[in-house]
């Protein structure tokens, strides 16, 4: 490996449409949020492996040497089908990081130590890696796969398993589709680590970015889609997803032949949403168009509803955005948590403003952003901000 | 026939709202409507001043014919052609749609037919507890009224109140009658109307309407309920075609939720059979609640919302109560339920919100029974006076 230094993000995630529903078998359409997490590789000749996360004010480091002992007479990685339970076992003895661990810093230095040990095998290389993200962590919002998709292809590409894509003149590159494809599996043994089951559509998103449609376990990213401009919005109402999922389980038994038929609708939302996108990427956006996605957003949200997931929060939400003609849905598991709010191209800045200074009075977190942003790239330094630059620089 | 003997009696009449399925039950869905104790008092009185005097004082509208006037009109005349006449002899065009012409209207013709070849000296004054054109079924409650009342002075009906009783019903064969003619007036208030709220008028309780056939729901309970009146006017016929219009914008979204408007509609009435039958429950009306919440969501998925129904919704939830809209929509009623235990403060407190909010209310009740003969007893000191002054 050769000295270097390089820089890669990947986007967060949102579901524009089809949550709680795509557990029933629904169709959903996820797309990337441009809020990123960057991440940022050295080699250097310490003997040591450094890592971090000042998101999360976790700074560790390891001597290689301790990290080899750990590999020794593990069984050869058996692909990229299944977690190697043993090495995991492994870790968790080495970091003391029993199975119950599930908070944010242990799950995060599991996921890169496996990462990091299973990538780079039988020549270990003293590494240091610095982390930064603008997601919220817990907020459903993709921040561990935006994390493990990053430190996926920085640790695939320094280990030359995949390309190094920036040419000197570019800002940022993207990997090539079948590096892409091993980029994501990968990331997704990373969510498995943290998550257990995951569905695999967090990662596909930060890998592929834009739109991604979800169905009965099928994930198919759509070309040709639009980046479309956005507020979102926390409200920091906490809420248990597994209780909301299961609420939702409860209310279709409770009432099948009323709630069966919205799930369907929900469905058909996502069906016309990708439609209406693919029509805007291919001929060009319109007000009509526009239009569409708002109608659409205000029906699911009235679905979710139904569906028992709603808040007072997301309520005040969807009431702050409409007096401003902006049209809101929860994301995600809802019960509190996030919702994102449309924009379109001729809203005015002022209105923008007011709408996210009201939206923090009333105790939200909101970010002007946007959808459909690109997937895992790589960055030259020139190209990130100063404000993170400095930031990943420190280390 | 016998010959109408001097007499004075009472009848009254509900109004009507529709519980769940307005604006899908055009689409073949399932609706229930159900009656609203807000009702429609008639008195009726025979005279020997050789006149026919009606009295409406909520419209302010007291007129008086001559018997022998009204008399020519039925020279020769067919059903059809009455109609036309009575136009010409009242003056009211075919463009007059007002409440009070077509108040007039509906009266002279029930007379005039129920009447025929013995018109006789009757003073009919009516008084309503119901706004009107508020989509609550005003005009059928007094057509069911006059129907009742004027079937009752021909003989064509009995008298079914016995002098112990306060309010009695007529026999089902009878209710019929009252129905038909009812629904007659209904035609030519409305043009084309489902008849629906005539029949509510007259049997009460709760009905399910679908595919234009109307069935009488047995076994139904009274609830409580809140009724509000927003007071935002707007067209029904916009709201309506506007509905079509979504549903053909986006089949595949809507159409599910008709569907599971319809089947709001039966897990309701299932509930409300259940509540009679073993009593009402807690359960039962968290179920009752629910799906007053779920329907009230699909009827902003359909596009007749509007933020004083929001508004609604958001004041009584915020005391623990379930609202939705009732009928049209875009502004109009709202019918909020409450619960046995709901505390009168809760109640007092809410109605008065609302009525800060710029809204009437009123708190009643639906279920209550159809068209029923009162004696003047039964009758509010309030309403009594208002009658007897003519």
């Amino acid at each position: 490996m050769q000295t270097l230094e390089f820089f890669v993000s990947a986007p967060g995630k949102v579901i524009l449409h089809g949550e709680h529903s795509v557990v029933h078998g629904q169709v959903a359409l996820a797309v990337s949020l441009n809020l990123r997490t960057f991440l940022q590789l050295q080699s250097t000749s310490s003997g040591e492996v450094h890592i971090n996360l000042p998101n999360i004010d976790t700074f560790l480091s390891w001597e290689i040497t301790a990290l080899q002992s750990l590999l020794a007479g593990c069984k050869e990685q058996g692909g990229l089908k299944e977690l190697d339970a043993d090495l995991l076992k492994r870790l968790r003895e080495f970091t003391r990081i029993s199975e119950d661990s599930t908070d944010t810093r242990s799950m995060a230095v599991l996921a890169f130590l496996y990462m990091y040990l299973s990538v780079f095998a039988e020549s270990l290389a003293s590494i240091t890696v610095s982390v930064w993200s603008e997601l919220p962590t817990g907020a459903g919002l993709g921040s561990s796969a935006a994390y493990n998709v990053c430190l996926s292809a920085a640790l695939l590409s320094a280990r030359g398993n995949i390309s190094n894509p920036l040419t000197p003149q570019q800002e940022s590159a993207r990997w090539s589709k079948e590096e892409m494809e091993l980029i994501n599996r990968w990331a997704f043994m990373g969510e498995k680590i943290i998550h257990g089951n995951p569905s695999g559509v967090d990662n596909a998103v930060g890998t592929w970015g834009g739109f991604l449609r979800y169905h009965a376990g099928n994930i198919s990213p759509l070309s040709w889609v639009p980046v479309l401009r956005i507020l979102l919005t926390n409200t920091k109402v906490p809420r248990s997803t597994k209780v909301l999922v299961s609420g939702v389980k409860d209310k279709i038994n409770k009432f099948p032949s009323v709630l069966k038929p919205v799930l369907e609708s929900v469905s058909a939302v996502s069906c016309v949403c990708e439609q209406t996108l693919t029509e805007m990427a291919e001929r060009g956006p319109s007000a009509e168009h526009y239009n569409i996605l708002e109608e659409l957003i205000d029906i699911n949200q009235h679905h979710l509803n139904v569906m028992g997931v709603g808040h007072s929060s997301l309520d005040t939400l969807c009431r702050v955005t409409l007096a401003r003609g902006l049209h809101s849905k929860l994301t995600g598991a809802g019960g509190g948590g996030c919702g994102i709010t449309l924009l379109r191209p001729e809203t005015d800045t002022s209105v923008i403003q007011s709408t996210v200074e009201e939206l923090k009075a009333c105790g939200f977190d909101c970010w002007e952003t946007s959808i459909g942003a690109p997937g895992v790239q790589q960055h030259s330094s020139a190209a990130l901000s100063q404000h993170i630059l400095k930031i990943l620089s420190s280390y």
